[in-house]
């Protein structure tokens, strides 16, 4: 009821004059959702297990990005230059969620290899209860302040109509060069090549001589350490981290590989920045009340129509 | 025989020697001494909404601790029991089954979230006997409209929150107001109290409305919502956490609260952690909230002081409900000390009629509760954001 009286113009002129920047918007949402998808897309490639514990990946990389934020920005060490602190919080993060990747991965993950389906995902589950528990009791049950005021310009980039902070437009830069990087790493090395045969058979390709471990390793690491950027992002953009960051995205960019063809790597950044839009466009010019009704309504649509996703071709084919 | 005892117990308690409750069997007066008294305090202590609850909590356990320095309920001293529900029903229900079977629970503190209470008050009410409570903070009218005897709060309600809000936006001269909400139960019936309120009482107020989700913390499409109808005042009737990135987007936006926008919330947003946690940006903005602020009551003087001594100099840290909670704690454990025991044992039953019946004198002056389980003399506050990072009260607002 309120909300025509709030619009001055007829339904197509408004349109026209906020699709861009909802646009812009949805992109930068859907940059994240892309990034964090990765990992559930490349895990899925590789070992055909969802691994619920991802989105927590995430939010502990936000965590230990915070971390070192916070140390140098209100320790009064203050003499870094903003960049070294930015640079410091990038290596921490990927570092440390490359390491808990791996460190799952042996743990939670290979003793339940050759168990049925359900143990590793039920598994998984698990694990992302313990990182959030952990995270809540040990380091803050409240949200964290990340002071991104004293680390990145504030600026707001214009361009026509459309404004967008630098740290959003940074975000979808980065996500996006860590997106080429990954697809050029997959379908241009001699590892990339390692990691599909791995996805087409993995027997077959243990026959190749291909150290599977060394593989599903790898695969972790890169993953994890991708949600791990995604959280330092997430961090600078919002200035807030809490432990329970990682369970909305982390549906959400499931949903979005899902959508983008579970296992395959340009669909979930497809689905990601689909997902990302329908979102910002649903609630933009619908109603943000039903803001995620639109993207559960397009994975039912997606997966009505294309049971294997958008990008899903036939299951071997699969990297 | 009978006769003797009764001058036996007469000449001991005029001798100030009262025997104790576990002595013999058939005796028991009012003033026999209770084997065990345990109340809980309940509410989401540690979690996304700490920043409310945990200052409550220390509120509640100051007063339980006070109490007992003076001889607890006829010498013996109380337990509080923490109930930490993180603003979950399901969590809230677990905690709650221990007191519902253990008798000696004789009463709840909070529940703090509106929801919660809407969700757990039927098993509390279901209990034999019923189980009550005295919330600091539930402020959704369904909480004590439901017709649970067990129910009772010392806040004011959303129907006077709401238009309470709604009347300083008018008096404000806003002329287009989106109305934000993070789809809870107390979030959504605040926002649509104070809609309602405008729609009836200055039709000419253009309303726009959104919805948040909680733990959201991207806001760029409600954002560019905001601008694109050109709001002059935004209301959020949320429970804290996802203000400070929403008014920070809003101030990287071009919307800088106090200059080209105004910011109201409700209760849940008079949060000192805000401040801090926006980097600043919540600067300037105002936030009802359903109890006044200790500090700025006189009769509260002395509690203030206490819990200073207790917790520190910064009361930023007690969150908006410190002192309610010590209020709500204070009536309970007087409604259990005027109780009567019997053979060591105070039944809910009898605490429940001394909460209907009874008042209470608390450090916000003397309270009774109506026949609803609602405080007749609660009132609406306006605080404001300041950059010395403490909400300062404004005003009150209604009451």
């Amino acid at each position: 009821m309120g909300a025509a009286a709030g619009r001055p113009h007829t339904p197509m002129a408004y349109f026209l004059q906020n699709f861009p920047q909802q646009l812009v918007n949805g992109l930068e949402t859907g940059s994240l959702y892309a990034l964090v998808a990765l990992g559930y897309t490349l895990v899925y490639g590789i070992l055909e297990m969802l691994n619920f514990a991802h989105g927590d990946v995430y939010m502990v990389g936000g965590f230990l990005a915070a971390g070192v934020a916070v140390l140098f920005v209100h320790s009064g060490v203050a003499a870094f230059p903003a960049g070294l602190v930015v640079a410091l919080m990038v290596v921490a993060a990927m570092a440390g969620t490359g390491l808990l990747g791996l460190g799952i991965e042996r743990l939670a993950y290979r003793p339940l290899r050759n168990a049925s389906r359900l143990a590793p995902l039920i598994t998984a589950i698990g694990v992302s209860l313990l990182l959030e528990s952990v995270v809540q009791v040990r380091v803050s049950p409240a949200p964290v302040l990340v002071p991104s005021n004293a680390l990145v310009p504030q600026v707001v980039i214009h361009a026509g109509s459309v404004g967008t902070p630098l740290m959003a437009v940074v975000l979808v830069v980065v996500s996006v060069l860590l997106m080429i990087a990954l697809d050029l790493f997959i379908f241009r090395t001699q590892f990339g090549a390692a990691m599909r045969a791995t996805a087409q058979d993995r027997e077959a390709a243990s026959f190749m001589g291909i150290d599977i471990d060394r593989v599903i390793m790898v695969t972790f690491l890169i993953g994890s350490a991708l949600a791990g950027m995604g959280g330092v992002l997430f961090g600078l953009r919002f200035a807030t981290v809490d432990f329970f960051m990682g369970f909305l995205i982390g549906i959400k960019a499931f949903t979005a590989a899902v959508i983008g063809g579970i296992g395959n790597i340009r669909g979930a950044m497809v689905g990601g920045f689909l997902l990302g839009v329908l979102e910002s466009l649903g609630g933009g010019f619908v109603s943000t009340e039903f803001q995620d009704v639109f993207a559960f309504l397009a994975l039912i649509l997606v997966l009505l129509v294309r049971p294997q996703g958008l990008f899903g071709e036939k299951p071997l084919e699969r990297a | 025989m009978r006769g003797f005892r009764l001058f036996a117990v007469f000449a001991l308690s005029a001798l100030g020697v009262v025997a104790c409750g576990g002595g013999g069997g058939g005796g028991g007066g009012t003033t026999s001494k209770p084997d065990k008294v345990q109340i809980a305090a309940e509410g989401p202590f540690t979690g996304d909404e700490a920043s409310i609850g945990a200052g409550a909590l220390q509120g509640a356990q100051l007063a339980v601790k006070q109490f007992n320095a003076k001889g607890g309920v006829h010498g013996t001293p109380v337990t509080l029991l923490t109930w930490d529900d993180q603003h979950s029903p399901q969590t809230a229900t677990t905690l709650q089954a221990q007191g519902i079977s253990d008798p000696t629970v004789l009463g709840v503190i909070g529940p703090m979230n509106s929801g919660v209470v809407l969700a757990t008050a039927q098993g509390l009410q279901g209990a034999s006997p019923p189980l009550p409570f005295v919330s600091e903070s539930a402020s959704n009218t369904k909480v004590t409209d439901s017709g649970w005897t067990v129910a009772h709060r010392v806040n004011a309600r959303d129907d006077s929150q709401g238009p309470a809000g709604a009347k300083f936006m008018i008096e404000q001269g806003v002329k287009k107001v989106e109305i934000m909400d993070a789809k809870s139960d107390y979030s959504t019936a605040l926002a649509d109290q104070t809609a309602q309120y405008l729609q009836k009482n200055a039709t000419n107020v253009a309303i726009h409305r959104d919805s948040a989700q909680h733990g959201q913390t991207d806001f760029a499409t409600i954002v560019q919502n905001i601008k694109s109808f050109g709001a002059d005042w935004v209301y959020f009737g949320d429970e804290g956490p996802e203000v400070a990135p929403f008014v920070q987007q809003l101030k990287q936006a071009g919307l800088t609260i106090g200059q080209n926008i105004q910011f109201l919330g409700g209760d849940g947003t008079d949060d000192a952690s805000i401040i801090k946690n926006s980097q600043g940006a919540y600067v300037g903005a105002y936030a009802t909230n359903i109890t006044a602020d200790p500090a700025s009551v006189s009769t509260a003087a002395s509690f203030v002081t206490a819990f200073k001594q207790e917790y520190g100099a910064d009361l930023c840290k007690g969150g908006p409900f410190y002192g309610s909670a010590y209020e709500a704690t204070q009536i309970l454990l007087d409604a259990i000390n005027k109780a009567p025991v019997n053979n060591g044992k105070i039944s809910r039953a009898d605490v429940i009629t001394q909460l209907a019946n009874n008042t209470f004198d608390t450090i916000f002056g003397q309270v009774k509760f109506n026949s609803k389980g609602d405080v007749t003399t609660g009132g609406v506050y306006l605080y404001q954001a300041k950059a010395d990072g403490t909400m300062a009260t404004v005003k009150q607002v209604s009451g």
